[in-house]
């Protein structure tokens, strides 16, 4: 795994967890219901599992893209 | 070994300061702001952990395998917990008061009770009654004599039965009199008395009497006083009935405030959850968090609503207003009439003398009904905005949308432009009134108001209005 990988993976957590205070702030400015938001952790995970794997270099048993 | 992340020991002196500033200062509303702000400490947990580690990748060191541990994931379910139990114990209607687990400790031991003694005293025509804090219910009611007779009992839960014998002597009700002034002292915080005592009175005063009261749990009920009533309260279900002065009512916590039939002004402020108000003919004040249904019927005099999401200004209501979550919904309203809102569809139907309204995600249905029409500035950021004029009405109108359509039954006065993805609408119809009506998202329609059905429903509003104010009148002072 590169470096950059590396970092994209430890600031999963952090990123996650921004999300989540934010989405509970407006829940409780009574803004939007948490109930409704809630996807949005689900899409963040699916995002930063993403931008993760794009960084990831691709496995040497099946050699560089061309 | 690898050097620990900072935010974990910045969180928990942040948790322990929390409790250090509760210990120094308890008045401080901690509960209040943690309930409120504690999403926040996970936004900054989570920046700070950010920054930490992009400061270390710049810099070249190890970078840890997962930003948050699985520990790190649990002290943030906790906080979850923690935060949200705070935010719903200060909820003033939330789950478990509805299901009655509220009084807590008090379900142990056993209830115990007591009569109090009965008291009778001459005091004059006016006296000024003070009930000093108390907990437990009181019903008021004016007489036609010069006495103040008090009546009641009192409950009192201890694990001990022994117990109960000596709280209750240690916790006479005493009705002092001095010159003009009545004081009713429950005597409940008496030093060293164990268990919970609640003193229920049944007090009956002369008519003419004013009356000031603070309670610490329990209803009041009050009625038939031609003297100002003031009441405040940490939580406690309001009822006034037939007062002849000024009303003043503060709670911390409320089901339910009623005031029918004032003839003085009613202020309200605190937190609570339904107020009715009807036949009111003094100034209304409401200022403070009603979070249940707010109903306003036959106001005389001005009223101001101060809500935290709703401001409502009107001159006089022979109508109603009624303001849920969500929505508001007013009919037959005396104005100036000046609205500001949040989240909430509004509908208003049938008032005069201008309108201003300022509102957010609310969908407008607007019903001048009667004639002349005045001036009326209306704003929602998004949402659709409705208008219906009588057929004979005169103004000129300046509708624009940013994101919408505009629909128009005034025909070829009214001119209709596109405007990106939205469009305006201008024109006069003879000279009348500035209408001004602005969405940043969202349909705007101005009818005609059709038919017979609503030019009947039309006179019917206006007869209405006649009526009520002649009843507003009739209730006014003596």
């Amino acid at each position: 795994m590169n470096r950059r990988a590396l970092f994209a993976q430890a600031i999963r957590g952090p990123i996650l967890l921004i999300t989540i205070g934010v989405l509970f702030a407006i829940h409780q400015a009574g803004v939007i219901n948490f109930s409704r938001t809630w996807p949005l952790i689900i899409i963040m995970i699916g995002i930063l599992k993403l931008i993760e794997r794009l960084l990831m270099p691709t496995s040497p048993v099946r050699g560089p893209l061309p | 070994m690898r050097r620990g992340s900072i935010a974990a020991p910045l969180i928990l002196i942040a948790i322990g300061a929390l409790f250090l500033i509760h210990e120094i200062s308890p008045v401080f509303p901690i509960a209040d702001m943690v309930g409120q702000y504690w999403p926040y400490l996970l936004i900054l947990w989570g920046v700070l952990q950010v920054v930490e580690i992009s400061v270390r990748a710049l810099r070249g060191r190890a970078l840890p395998v997962s930003g948050i541990s699985a520990g790190g994931w649990f002290l943030v379910v906790l906080i979850c917990f923690a935060g949200f139990a705070t935010y719903e114990v200060r909820r003033p209607d939330n789950w478990w008061r509805r299901v009655g687990f509220e009084p807590g400790i008090e379900v142990f031991g056993q209830e115990h009770q007591y009569q109090i003694n009965s008291v009778q005293k001459t005091v004059g025509n006016a006296p000024h009654i003070v009930i000093e804090t108390f907990r437990g219910d009181a019903k008021i009611t004016g007489n036609e004599g010069t006495d103040v007779v008090l009546n009641g009992h009192k409950i009192i839960r201890t694990m001990d039965p022994r117990e109960a014998e000596r709280a209750d002597q240690k916790t006479p009700v005493d009705v002092v009199v001095q010159g003009n002034t009545v004081t009713i002292r429950c005597n409940q915080s008496a030093p060293d008395s164990k268990g919970t005592i609640t003193t229920d009175l049944d007090l009956s005063v002369p008519k003419d009497a004013s009356i000031e009261a603070t309670g610490m749990a329990g209803d009041f009920d009050v009625s038939s006083i031609s003297g100002d009533v003031d009441i405040s309260s940490q939580n406690s279900g309001v009822r006034l009935t037939d007062i002849g002065g000024n009303v003043k009512v503060d709670t911390r916590r409320s089901d339910l405030v009623r005031c029918t039939n004032i003839r003085g002004a009613v202020d309200l402020r605190g937190h609570g959850s339904d107020v009715e108000l009807e036949k009111i003919a003094g100034q209304v004040t409401i200022n403070g968090d009603y979070d249940g249904t707010l109903s306003l019927r036959e106001l005389a005099r001005p009223v101001r609503v101060q809500d935290i999401r709703t401001e409502i200004d009107a001159e006089q209501v022979p109508g109603e207003i009624r303001l849920d979550r969500g929505s508001l919904n007013a009919q037959n309203l005396i104005g100036p009439v000046k609205v500001n809102a949040h989240a909430t569809d509004i509908t208003l139907d049938g008032f005069n003398n201008g309108l201003e309204l300022t509102a957010d995600k609310s969908d407008i249905e607007l019903r001048p009904a009667r004639l002349p029409l005045a001036k009326m500035m209306v704003h929602t950021r998004s949402g659709n905005i409705e208008v219906a004029l009588p057929e004979t009405a005169t103004f000129a109108l300046t509708a624009s949308t940013d994101h919408g359509e505009i629909e128009n039954e005034f025909g070829e006065a009214l001119k209709q432009h596109a405007q990106g993805p939205g469009a305006r609408l201008e024109g006069a119809i003879g000279t009348g009134p500035e209408l001004t009506l602005t969405t940043d998202r969202g349909s705007i329609t101005v009818r005609k108001s059709s038919g017979e059905e609503p030019e009947a429903k039309e006179s019917d509003v206006a007869n209405r209005g006649e009526q009520v104010r002649l009843e507003a009148i009739s209730i006014r002072p003596r």
